[in-house]
């Protein structure tokens, strides 16, 4: 997995490529984290290039999703891919986080 | 369960009728890469594919028995008398062994291929899922006549009746959990390979058998959806859903389009493969 990580006025944008598993999760994590604790608490997730996801990887998302409100801020997916999306779906994590068609329309909507 | 000095796998087949013939696919992948499977769980009409696999068949066996047990037959003899007991219940009389379709050739054909077989006598350990009709839960068949546990998982509402046990009432393990993955999780699995589909929604809804369909998949996919999210979180390692992906409509007695099932079953979990191999490889942390 890469993780590649963009700064657009408050918001964090990490672009990932790969399977967010439990192979991968912990450099998820701590990629998050290194983010939240810097005070970026608004990020955004660059789904277009991720091709997976596990029950550790949803894990891993919920644990940063739970860290950013907790201080106000969120964190919202773009370009879920379809086979992505049915997993969000089937874990009912389409009913709890802000998903968006591509990043701008993400981080804009931290403005709105 | 033993520990065998590695991650513990199991595989959770759920409901989706024909396109459960998917998980062949899925088996056929996992033995020819040396994936061990230390227990098989299955729900509907996974608890066929699920059974199959415990007992050893190979895929060529499955997939030939699959076209003769699963075909359009199954349901054309109505129970006549089933339909007199819901319309004129004050005359007819109507009881909870309601079913639309004569089940006797269902059973005839669960019996020609599965015989006498028990569930402990599976190679693999096997547990087939139900529901109590009287109480909602879930049962596991882990022992017991094999035919009778799947008869039981797979009895249809408003289609089959519900199948008696040991003189408690049955129906079918979708009601319950159309993707049993709680029964891996307490078995002491590690690593869960899941398999199942949503039910799928009426195109048209021109009768009251098809409206009662409607409500059945809203509400079965749903519950889907709640107990999985469940399940992801309260797992302890991992869960990988292999969800195949169907270019072409598949319908409940679609046996033509059973190889091309297969072959996508084969497709998704090809790609779960070298993951797969690292799991398996080191127990969990």
């Amino acid at each position: 997995m890469e993780i590649q990580v963009e700064r657009r006025a408050a918001v964090a944008v990490l672009a990932i490529a790969g399977s967010v598993d439990g192979a991968t999760a912990p450099a998820l994590v701590a990629a998050f984290r290194e983010e939240v604790g810097g005070g970026w608490i608004r990020i955004v997730g660059d789904f277009a290039r991720v091709d997976y996801t596990s029950s550790a990887g949803l894990r891993a998302l919920l644990e940063t999703v739970k860290e950013t409100r907790q201080r106000g801020g969120d964190l919202r997916l773009a370009a879920v891919q379809p086979e992505v999306r049915r997993v969000l779906d089937l874990a009912g994590f389409t009913g709890i986080l802000k998903l968006y068609d591509g990043v701008d329309a993400a981080v804009a909507s931290f403005g709105a | 369960m033993d520990s065998p000095g590695r991650s513990r796998v199991a595989v959770v087949i759920g409901s989706g009728s024909v396109k459960c013939a998917a998980a062949l696919g899925l088996f056929k992948v996992l033995r020819s890469e040396g994936i061990p499977i230390d227990l098989v769980v299955g729900c509907s009409g996974g608890s066929l594919y699920a059974a199959m696999t415990a007992f050893g068949w190979d895929v060529d066996e499955a997939e030939r028995k699959t076209r003769t047990l699963w075909t359009k037959e199954l349901t054309r003899r109505r129970n006549t008398r089933a339909l007199l007991r819901a319309v004129l219940p004050g005359i007819f009389g109507f009881d909870e062994q309601f079913g639309l379709v004569d089940d006797r050739r269902i059973l005839a054909r669960l019996e020609e291929a599965f015989g006498e077989a028990r569930v402990e006598d599976a190679k693999v350990p096997l547990y087939l899922t139900a529901t109590d009709f009287h109480t909602g839960e879930q049962t596991v068949f882990a022992k017991g006549r094999l035919v009778d546990a799947i008869r039981a998982s797979i009895a249809i509402p408003y289609i089959f009746q519900p199948w008696k046990v040991d003189g408690r009432t049955y129906v079918d393990g979708f009601l319950s959990d159309p993707m049993p993955i709680g029964v891996a999780i307490k078995e002491g699995a590690d690593v869960i390979i899941t398999m199942g589909f949503e039910s799928p929604y009426q195109t048209r809804v021109s009768s009251v058998l098809r409206f009662a369909f409607q409500l059945s998949s809203i509400t079965s996919n749903n519950l889907l959806k709640a107990n999985y999210a469940f399940h992801n979180l309260a797992h302890h390692h991992e869960i990988l859903p292999v969800i195949p992906q169907f270019r072409h409509k598949i319908h409940l007695f679609d046996t033509a389009r059973i190889p091309y099932v297969i072959e996508e079953g084969e497709r998704a979990a090809e790609k779960q493969i070298p993951y797969l191999r690292q799991l398996v490889a080191a127990r969990p942390a």
